[in-house]
Order: structure tokens, then C-alpha cells, then sequence
């Protein structure tokens, strides 16, 4: 299947940032027609030795060979002159641009007059998305109207134009649902046939084992391991990404279930909360599934008022509430954790302090004052408590690892007493580590008989953690399943059924 | 179920197609917009008046704000890289004085006109030197480029008029092919503007660093490059504006229009340029230029009171500010 | 690190009002009395105020165009209800003001009800409301206020400009809003982050409509002011004072992308800026001439603390 000759090598890669070593002499190859997947935890380097391999960074020592000659790249047009192409994980794409500029954008086809031929740049747009089998995507439409996973052909499309032979994937299914991951392996192993190389970057053990040819584990900035796929098993790559074994990913804590706290009954709003109803009871873990667009977000949002119920009934504590924005939802003691924790979820540039006591500021005040010293105590023991790494609560929350500031953003619901905590994918773009801190700690919070809602893409976690699953499609309920009954083939097929009489 | 549509969309080799119009409307909507602004407005006010679309009319509503489109031409470019530039009028005022100066001082006339382009590409490749490199928010930039220009020119004019401006020097107030000349100005720049913009790699890359500056990073447009070249391309056109603005009366005066440069934006800005950056069109940035001065003659000629002008017109940019969010809040839901 | 640098900007700037202070006392002796800098309080007051109120605005991410224009149009309506409608001054002020407010709450509401960026709706507003000044003054001025009415703006009170120990007030006032309070923290939040500001259940819409109605607020009593200090009204008062205003809040170091700015910086930036226009006066240079140097100083100032603050973060 793949040539032994690597096409793309490096060789004693380093980087530091002001004084911080982020990478030691790392090596990496990749063959043409292999499936070479990175893996490390957040920080190990990953994202640091694709940007020098698609030439966003200039490594301060090693050297980089192409097709058996050493190249430096001092700007992305190289790599990709080189034959490197990048599909980033936040996509880089022009909202405001169609499908078709989007994939030649910098690279325009040109008439004889050496002005952009529009009509070439359309019928070659064309040709590289029916190659990908994406026919359903016209090419003049704006990528602002299109979902995650058609952008994220568009970028692929976009690193065909250029004749790309090695394909750097960074956390390409992170935020796809399953049925999306299932197109995507598609497409790779269809650009692994055509002897592209592809560096595929993921948390994802199952999709590592159904696409890699070889996998490298990264830990600290340090090369570990190289292995072909077949020398190695779940465990081992877990335990060389953290450098200790992790014994249970999801530590399930069995809590006391209590009385309802939160009956929804008959809950719409627009096309995605349709005619929702459940009960969550005191110390429950209730999981949501669903894929994405299927309203899982949307009925969140619902609950927590940024989209407030256009019908129907919500009742908290056997009272029959309404809950028209945030604000209200606080009060009534319900939280909602965003799936978006950079947009959404915290504001970067702020203290841990200032983050911490957002939601619960005007608690933390006499008349219209802040009492600070208070406000820092709150603070300190949300630190401890969540143990939150930083250096202090003066610290930017931006400074923080991804796992942290997810911490963060609980710590600051936390504050507010909450009933009712809604999480919105609380492990995405977590690494091991802390995903299973932040799943030790819902475990204490059911103990102390608060109802918490998750929604997750990962089925494995709604699976490992849930007391029982609710699965959404076409922002309707089409299965509820108790723990004991919830597996993967049933939740699956719940998250593609449609409610009867309804059409697709 | 998903695999039956997964079939029929392979059996499909072309997908739907919005329609020709459909599309148009969502790549132009704007732009139609303000022109179907013009053409109702045209078409009551000569109802009203018939007087209205006389050729004397017509040419002082289209040579008279001519140099307005012209200049915000440059600011639409200047406004789609996510930049702004609020000291483009008092650059125009500068610029007109020390062209009628060279005029006046018997300095050859095409030097004369030649010099306000040169300058204004020398002042605004300064801003767009500290934008791009130094970092500095462009309207930080320019509000302090205001203050020395403003500053300058009334230092340096001491508020004195230019006059005995000699007649071949005043372009503005001559024909070609029986067309004023502004009117010749607005629509071949505009045109070359828009042509460029569309159809050439540079052009499209001002959309690209306007409408994600990272992304434009990561396909290897040098970012701070272009940004100094729109800067110092929108001072070309300040220039030609200037040429217009300064040769259409036998006088110079010392001040531009007070407020100039936010007529200049409103119009980029109206004609459909997103102020956030990233698209937008010089059509649309002429068309509403000529959307106001249409909408001012028309008051003139309904008998508004010229007091109440600037209201009306204020009214007006409100109306069309509302209604475009409204259009584009539909549009996103 | 993030308030360090402030505090770095602010020093820096403070310093350097001090330089500006010493070497212009020395260029000419009528710069360092009191009588002269009193005056000069009393000529910032107007600017000053609407600063303050901008300093918030622009701390939330926003900007206020129009302030000019209420500016304007508070002053022709003082005019207009004391000799035209035959209120009682005070009671024709207060409605003016009333009326300029309610022109900042008119901006407030079509950015936060119909999401219009506020460098557009301002845009706009700042074309209606000057046309509404010039279409009711009619390009007549009202002049020959009562005596009482100049106290305001030309007289003193216990020895200090009567509108100086406004401008005092108000700084206090909006320091301590800005720095110890919920609604403060709010303002810092939105213009850092609007949307986590929502999720987080603050109220950002309503805190940003308090804040354009509090520009249109500050605007229409230094409109009053500037009418009893020049004893007249005109249409186009307040014309370009927008621009002078922003000057002085970016001088002082808020961020003109929201998240950072205090009132101190503000105020400091304002006195740079009257120390320059006044001593360079004093030392025989134009006005305009000093408009240009304030011009270079805003560019300056911002250059250097922004290699300040990089060398300072880069580490």
C-alpha cells in the first residue's frame, strides 16, 4: 500500500517560545500513500510541528527534506510549493467568499490576459468536489451558510487544487458527527489510494486504529514512540501520550437519585425543539445524543433563555416557570456550560478572578459595589477546588490550557448554586488528563444531588457517564434509554431515526 | 433512508442551482438596492417636477459629487481589508491647496495635477505603514493624520482663498465626447475599480485579509504588504478626487466640506461595503453616492427647505441603514 | 500582566504631561500661573465631559459619532425653548438636555434593538441630529441670556471655573462606576467578549443602552455649558468635537477594540492635549499648528506603548 521512501521528512526539529522549549528534537517522516497519525496531549507539540511543516513557524534547529532535498520554508507558499497542504482545525476559510474563490483563492486560474477566469475557477471547483463525492455543495455559495463538514471539504478540495501530496489533518473530526467521521475516513483512505501522504491528527483512538498506517506519539514537546499500527493497542498509545496509564476514562459515581427537579413538557422552539419533554431528577446525569444540527445545542439554549421557548411548559421543582433569558435561568438555578468555550464561555483576556465571579457578580456586591476581597476568597477555593493550574487568579484566562479554562467556565457556573447544569461537549478539545478530572467532578456534583444535563458527540462518554440517554433527531426526542439498556448499536440508530410521519 | 439519498445525489452529477436572479441578489443585493433607490426617487420627483431631470439637473447632481465617488472608491478598498480612514477629507483640502498653489505659481498643468495623486500616495503609505507594521488601529492612525492635516492646511493657507486659478487648469468644468468630465471620471474609475477588485489576484486578496486576516495569513498573502498598497491606492484616489474637487469652482477655498470624510465612508459603507471588512463593491459605493446627491437635489426641488436638507438626508441614511440590517438579519436567520 | 500594562500606559503618559508642563513653563511665564491653567480647565470641560461618557462607549468595543451633533442640537434647542417657546431658562435647558439624552437613547436603541454596528448607526445619527439642529435654528443664533445663565460657564466658584468642578464630579463619579462596580466589570466584559458577557447572564444589552443615552447625556450639558461660556447659540457648535473627544480617550490608553480604559487615562490625555494647544499658543505658534502636534502625539504615544507593551508580553 505505501512506498517506504518517506516523501517528506524532519529531522532534529526544535522551537522555543520567549525561553519555553515547546519542542526537543523531534523526527517525524511521512510516505506517500500512508496514513501517518500524530497523537499527544494538548501542549505535547503536535500543532507546533505541523505549523513548521507547513511553514507558519521556522524551527530554530533541524531540517526539512522533500523528496530527497532540504528545503527551508519560510512562509506557507513554500510548503505548499513543496507540496504540503493544510486542512486546519478552525478551518481557515473567507465566510464572505464563495465555495469556488475559497479553493483557489491565491492560486486563481487565469486567462491568456492574466486576469482570473471565473468560469475555470467554478468548473475546476467542480471537478475536485466530485472527486471528494461531494455533489451536493454548489460551489457559488457563500462558505458562511455551510456546515462544519462542508467547509471542511472545501479545504480539502482547496488542498487538491494545489496538488498536494502530503495532507496535513489537524483534528479533522473533532467537531463532525458520526455519520460526517464515516464520510471523512471515505475521503481519506480514497486520497490515501491516489498515494497522497496524510498526517492525520486526532484524540480519537478508534479512528486511529480504522485509518493510520503508522502513528507517533508526542509527550512534552519530545518525540516517544514511532509504531506501525499493528505493533500497538489502545492502552499503550494512552499510556505513552500521558506517560502513566489511566485506569478508568470514565469514572461513573453512583449517586443517590432523587425527586424530579426539572420537568420540560411539550418544548418548541423553531425547527430544532420540537415538542420536547422529559424529567431530570436530583443527582441524575442525564446524557443528550445526537448529531450535529439534530437541536441538541438548540434545546439547551431554550432551557437557559438565550432562545427562549416559543410553547410549552417548563416546570422547575414541580413550579411552573419561564425562562426568557440567561439571566432568569440563573436565578432559577439552572447553568449552561457552552459548547463554545473561547466565544462563549469565557472572556480571554480577563483574570480567573474576573471570569470566575461573572455569573455572580451582582451577588458579590453590597449595593453596586464589588466586594473584592470576597470575590478573590471565591476564587482561590474554586482553584483548589476544580484544581485549576495557573498562576494565580490574576492570570488571563486565555493564558490557560484548554482543560483549565474549561474549568474555569464550570467554576463559574458552580458559583451560581445551580439545580440544573446543562454541559455542552465539556471534554471537547480537553486532553486525557483533564478529561477525566472534568468527569470526576460531575461525579462529586451528582453526589451533592445537582441534576446535570451533558451533551456529547462522543458516544463513549454519553455512554460511560449517563444514568440515562436522550437522543435527538430533527430537534425531536427519538429514544430515551436507561444506562442499563444504552448501547452504542441503539443510541446510533436513535440518532438517525425520524419520529413517524415525518419526513427527512 | 440515507442511503437512498446518498444514491440519488451520486445519480446527480450537477446540483441545484439557485437561479440566476436569486443569485445576483445575494452577491449585489445592496447594490440594487440603493440603484432602485435612484430610479424611484428619479422617477416621483420628476412626477412632482419635470424640471428634475433636466440635462442641467442631472449634471449637477452626477459632476457635482463626482469627486465624493471617486474618493470613496479608495475607502471601500480601504474599508473591505477591515481598515478605516477618517482623514481622507482633510487630505483632500491639502491636497487641493497645493495643486491650485503649483497652478497658480505657473507650474506646468500637468503637474498641477499630477502632484495631489503623488502626495496622497506618499501621506497614505505613511498610515499604511504604521497600520500594517507598527500595529497601530487604523482609526487610531488616521484620527491623528486628521488632526495634522487639518492642522496643516489651515496653518499653511492661513484660510485664504486660491484664485486667478488659470482656465486650463480647471478640468472639471470641461466635456469629453459631450460628457462632463467628473461624470467621465466617476464612471471609468469605478468601472477600472470594480473590474480590478473582481478580476485580479491583488483585488481579491483585499477580501481575503478583510474577511479573515488568518486565513489570509495561512495562504501565504503577505498581509502588511497589501494593506500599505490599499492604503497608498485609496490615496491615488483621494488625488484624483482631489482634481475634480479643487478644478470645479475658479477658486480654491481653504476648507473641504465639514464632515467630508464620513460622507466618504457613509457612501462605502451604504453602497453595501460591510464596515466589519470583507465584502462589499465600488459599485455600490458610487451608486450611493449618487443615491445622495440625488436625494438633496430632489429635496431642493420638492421645496424642502435647505435648511432641513442635512435632516432629510440624515433621516434617509437612517432608513437605509435599518432596513439593510433588517435585510441581512432575514437573510441570516 | 493585562493591568500592568495599563498601568504602564498611563505612567507613561502621565510623565510625560509632566515634561510637557515643565518644558512649556519655560517657553513662556503666563503658562504656569494659576489664572491660565483655571482658564484651561475651563475651556476642556466641554470635550472633557463627553470624553468621560466616551471612554465607556468605546471601553465596551463601541464608538459615539454623534456626540458633535447632539452637542449641536442641545444648544439651538436651549436657545429655541427659552426665546422662541418662552420656557423659563432653567426649565428650557433641562428639557434640552432631556432631549439630547433621549437623542444618545434614540443610538442606544438601534444598536442594541436592531444590531447596527455603532460606528454606522452614529454615522447616521450624526447626519440627522446636526440637520435637525440646523433645520430648527434655521441658521439664527439666540443670544442675550439672562446674567445669572453665564455662572455656568464663565464665572467661578470658590475661586475654580463653576464647570470645572462639574468635569471634576463627574470624573470622580465615572472612575469609581468604571473601576469598583458591577456595572464597571460589565462594561470591561462586553467589550472584551460580548457574546461569553451574555452567556454569562449580565445584561449587556441594557448596559449598553445606559451607556449611549449617558454619551447623549454627557454631550447635552456640555452643550449648556458651551452656550453660557460663549454667550450664544449656533447650529454647527460642537462640530468635529466627536474626533477631539475619541482622541483624548485613545491617548489615555482604552483599547479602541473594547476590554481596557479607565477614566484616569481619560482625564490625563484631555489635560496633554489642552497643556499643548495652550503653551504652544502661549509660545507664539498658530493653533492650527498645535492641532497637528496633538495629531502626532496621539500616533506617537500609542506607538510607544504599544512597543512597550510587546517587549513587555514577549517574554
Amino acid at each position: 500500500m505505501s512506498n517506504s521512501t518517506p516523501y517528506v521528512s524532519l529531522s532534529g526539529m526544535s522551537k522555543s517560545f520567549g525561553g519555553v522549549k515547546v519542542l526537543k528534537e523531534v523526527s517525524f517522516d511521512v510516505r506517500p500513500g500512508e496514513v501517518h497519525a500524530l497523537l499527544g496531549e494538548n501542549g505535547a507539540g503536535k500543532s507546533t510541528l505541523i505549523k513548521m511543516m507547513s511553514g507558519l513557524y521556522m524551527p530554530d534547529a533541524g531540517t526539512i527534506t522533500v523528496d530527497g532535498k532540504e528545503l527551508r520554508f519560510s512562509s506557507t507558499r513554500d510548503a505548499g510549493a513543496a507540496g504540503i497542504a493544510t486542512v486546519y482545525q478552525e478551518l481557515l476559510l473567507f465566510p464572505e467568499l464563495s465555495v469556488a474563490e475559497n479553493v483557489f483563492l491565491g492560486n486563481y486560474p487565469r486567462t491568456a490576459t492574466g486576469i482570473i477566469d471565473w468560469t475555470e475557477v467554478r468548473r475546476r471547483t467542480r471537478d475536485l468536489l466530485d472527486q471528494l463525492d461531494t455533489y451536493d455543495l454548489d460551489v457559488d455559495t457563500k462558505v458562511l451558510s455551510l456546515s462544519v463538514a462542508q467547509r471542511q471539504r472545501v479545504e480539502i478540495a482547496k488542498a487538491l487544487s494545489k496538488n498536494a501530496r502530503i495532507l496535513i489533518m489537524d483534528e479533522p473530526t473533532a467537531s463532525l458527527v458520526e455519520s460526517d467521521v464515516q464520510r471523512l475516513m471515505a475521503v481519506v483512505r480514497q486520497l490515501r489510494e491516489r498515494g497522497v501522504g496524510i498526517v492525520y491528527v486526532s484524540h480519537r483512538m478508534p479512528e486511529i486504529f480504522a485509518l493510520a498506517d503508522r502513528v507517533t506519539v508526542l509527550r512534552d514537546g519530545a518525540h516517544v514512540a514511532t509504531r506501525d499500527i499493528d505493533e500497538v493497542d489502545e492502552n499503550q498509545l494512552v499510556s505513552m501520550m500521558v506517560g502513566r496509564s489511566i485506569e478508568s476514562l470514565f469514572p461513573k459515581a453512583n449517586a443517590t437519585i432523587g425527586d424530579t427537579v426539572l420537568r420540560v413538557t411539550n418544548l418548541n422552539h423553531g425547527r430544532h425543539v420540537r415538542d420536547i419533554s422529559f424529567d431530570l431528577r436530583r443527582g441524575e446525569i442525564l446524557g443528550i445524543a445526537g448529531l450535529v444540527g439534530s437541536g441538541r445545542t438548540e434545546l439547551a439554549l431554550t432551557l437557559f433563555g438565550m432562545t427562549p421557548a416559543t410553547s410549552g411548559e417548563i416546570k422547575m421543582e414541580g413550579r411552573t416557570v419561564r425562562i426568557g433569558s440567561p439571566r432568569q435561568a440563573r436565578d432559577l438555578g439552572i447553568a449552561y456550560v457552552p459548547e463554545d468555550r473561547g466565544q462563549q464561555g469565557l472572556v480571554k483576556a480577563m483574570a480567573i478572578r474576573k471570569n470566575v465571579s461573572m455569573a455572580t457578580i451582582e451577588r458579590l456586591s453590597s449595593g453596586i459595589f464589588i466586594k473584592a476581597g470576597e470575590e478573590a476568597q471565591r476564587a482561590l477555593d474554586a482553584v483548589k477546588r476544580l484544581s485549576i493550574r495557573c498562576r494565580n487568579i490574576g492570570q488571563p484566562v486565555g493564558e490557560l490550557s484548554g482543560g483549565n479554562q474549561q474549568k474555569v467556565v464550570i467554576a463559574k457556573w458552580l458559583e451560581t448554586m445551580p439545580k440544573v447544569l446543562i454541559l455542552d461537549e465539556p471534554t471537547r478539545g480537553v486532553d486525557v488528563g483533564a478529561k477525566a478530572e472534568i468527569h470526576t467532578i460531575m461525579g462529586e456534583l451528582v453526589k451533592q444531588g445537582v441534576a446535570i444535563i451533558m451533551i456529547s458527540s462522543e458516544l463513549p462518554e454519553v455512554l460511560g457517564m449517563s444514568d440515562r440517554v436522550l437522543v435527538i433527531s430533527s430537534g425531536q426526542i427519538t429514544g430515551e434509554i436507561d444506562r442499563a439498556d444504552a448501547t452504542p448499536e441503539r443510541v446510533g440508530a436513535a440518532m438517525t431515526a425520524h419520529r413517524s410521519g415525518e419526513a427527512a | 433512508m440515507t442511503t437512498t439519498v446518498e444514491a440519488t445525489a451520486r445519480s446527480r452529477p450537477t446540483p441545484q442551482r439557485p437561479g440566476f436572479f436569486k443569485r445576483l441578489f445575494a452577491e449585489y443585493g445592496q447594490e440594487i438596492v440603493v440603484l432602485a433607490a435612484i430610479v424611484v426617487l428619479f422617477a416621483i420627483v420628476t412626477m412632482v417636477n419635470p424640471r428634475f431631470i433636466s440635462a442641467n439637473n442631472l449634471t449637477t447632481i452626477f459632476s457635482g459629487n463626482a469627486y465624493i465617488a471617486v474618493a470613496a472608491i479608495g475607502m471601500a478598498m480601504v474599508i473591505v481589508t477591515g481598515n478605516i480612514d477618517v482623514s481622507v477629507g482633510a487630505l483632500i483640502g491639502v491636497l487641493a491647496t497645493i495643486s491650485g498653489s503649483l497652478a497658480v505659481a505657473g507650474y506646468p498643468i500637468w503637474f498641477a495635477w499630477l502632484a495631489p495623486v503623488v502626495v496622497g500616495m506618499a501621506v497614505n503609505a505613511v498610515i499604511g505603514i504604521l497600520v500594517a507594521y507598527a500595529r497601530i488601529p487604523s482609526i487610531v492612525v488616521t484620527l491623528g493624520a486628521l488632526s495634522i492635516l487639518r492642522g496643516g492646511l489651515i496653518s499653511v493657507t492661513g484660510g485664504t482663498w486660491i484664485t486667478d486659478l488659470p482656465p486650463a487648469y480647471l478640468i472639471a468644468q470641461k466635456q469629453v465626447f459631450g460628457l462632463p468630465v467628473p461624470l467621465v471620471f466617476m464612471v471609468v474609475l469605478t468601472l477600472l475599480a470594480a473590474f480590478w477588485m473582481r478580476y485580479t489576484a491583488f483585488g481579491r486578496s483585499l477580501y481575503a485579509i478583510g474577511g479573515n486576516a488568518e486565513a489570509a495569513l495561512a495562504t501565504g498573502i503577505p498581509i502588511a504588504r497589501r494593506t500599505v498598497a490599499v492604503f497608498v491606492i485609496h490615496g491615488a484616489f483621494a488625488g484624483l478626487a482631489t482634481i475634480l474637487f479643487a478644478t470645479q469652482l475658479q477658486v480654491i477655498q481653504s476648507t473641504v466640506p465639514p464632515n467630508l470624510e464620513l460622507t466618504v465612508i457613509t457612501a462605502a459603507v451604504i453602497g453595501g461595503v460591510s464596515i466589519l471588512g470583507g465584502s462589499g463593491t465600488v459599485i455600490g459605493s458610487t451608486l450611493a453616492t449618487i443615491l445622495f446627491a440625488t436625494i438633496g437635489s430632489a429635496l431642493i426641488f420638492v421645496n424642502v427647505s435647505a435648511y432641513w436638507l442635512r435632516a432629510v438626508i440624515g433621516l434617509l441614511i437612517l432608513a437605509t441603514v435599518l432596513a439593510d440590517m433588517l435585510r441581512r438579519r432575514g437573510r441570516g436567520a | 500582566m493585562n493591568l500592568k500594562s495599563l498601568i504602564r500606559h498611563e505612567t507613561f503618559l502621565a510623565l510625560l504631561l509632566v515634561v510637557v508642563l515643565i518644558v512649556l513653563s519655560f517657553q513662556s511665564d503666563r503658562f504656569f500661573t494659576v489664572d491660565n491653567l483655571l482658564n484651561q480647565g475651563r475651556l476642556m470641560t466641554e470635550i472633557g465631559l463627553i470624553a468621560i461618557a466616551m471612554t465607556f462607549v468605546i471601553a465596551t468595543g463601541g464608538i459615539d459619532l454623534s456626540v458633535g451633533s447632539i452637542l449641536g442640537l442641545t444648544a439651538i434647542l436651549t436657545g429655541v425653548f427659552w426665546q422662541n417657546v418662552g420656557l423659563p431658562l432653567p426649565v428650557a435647558a433641562t428639557a434640552a438636555i432631556a432631549a439630547g439624552t433621549f437623542a444618545g437613547f434614540v443610538n442606544g436603541v438601534i444598536i442594541t434593538r436592531f444590531r447596527v454596528p455603532p460606528l454606522i448607526a452614529t454615522l447616521a445619527t450624526l447626519a440627522l441630529y446636526r440637520g435637525l439642529a440646523e433645520g430648527i435654528s434655521q441658521a439664527r443664533s439666540v443670544r442675550g441670556y439672562p446674567e445669572w445663565f453665564y455662572v455656568l460657564g464663565q464665572k467661578d466658584v470658590l475661586g475654580v471655573p463653576t464647570q470645572l468642578w462639574i468635569l471634576l464630579l463627574a470624573a470622580v463619579v465615572a472612575s469609581i462606576i468604571l473601576a469598583y462596580t458591577t456595572w464597571g466589570r460589565t462594561v470591561y466584559a462586553v467589550g472584551s467578549n460580548e457574546v461569553a458577557s451574555r452567556f454569562s447572564g449580565l445584561s449587556v444589552e441594557k448596559t449598553k443602552l445606559a451607556l449611549y443615552t449617558a454619551s447623549g447625556f454627557a454631550a447635552a450639558v456640555a452643550a449648556v455649558i458651551f452656550v453660557s461660556r460663549v454667550s450664544t447659540t449656533r447650529s454647527d457648535m460642537g462640530t468635529g468635537i466627536e474626533l477631539d473627544a475619541i482622541t483624548a480617550v485613545v491617548l489615555g490608553g482604552t483599547s479602541i477594540f473594547g476590554g481596557r480604559g479607565t477614566v484616569i487615562g481619560t482625564i490625563i490625555g484631555l489635560c496633554l492635549i489642552q497643556a499643548l494647544k495652550n503653551g504652544l499658543s502661549l509660545a507664539g505658534i498658530k493653533g492650527d499648528g498645535t492641532i497637528m502636534l496633538i495629531g502626532a502625539v496621539l500616533i506617537l504615544a500609542i506607538l510607544a506603548s504599544n512597543l512597550f507593551e510587546r517587549s513587555g508580553t514577549r517574554t
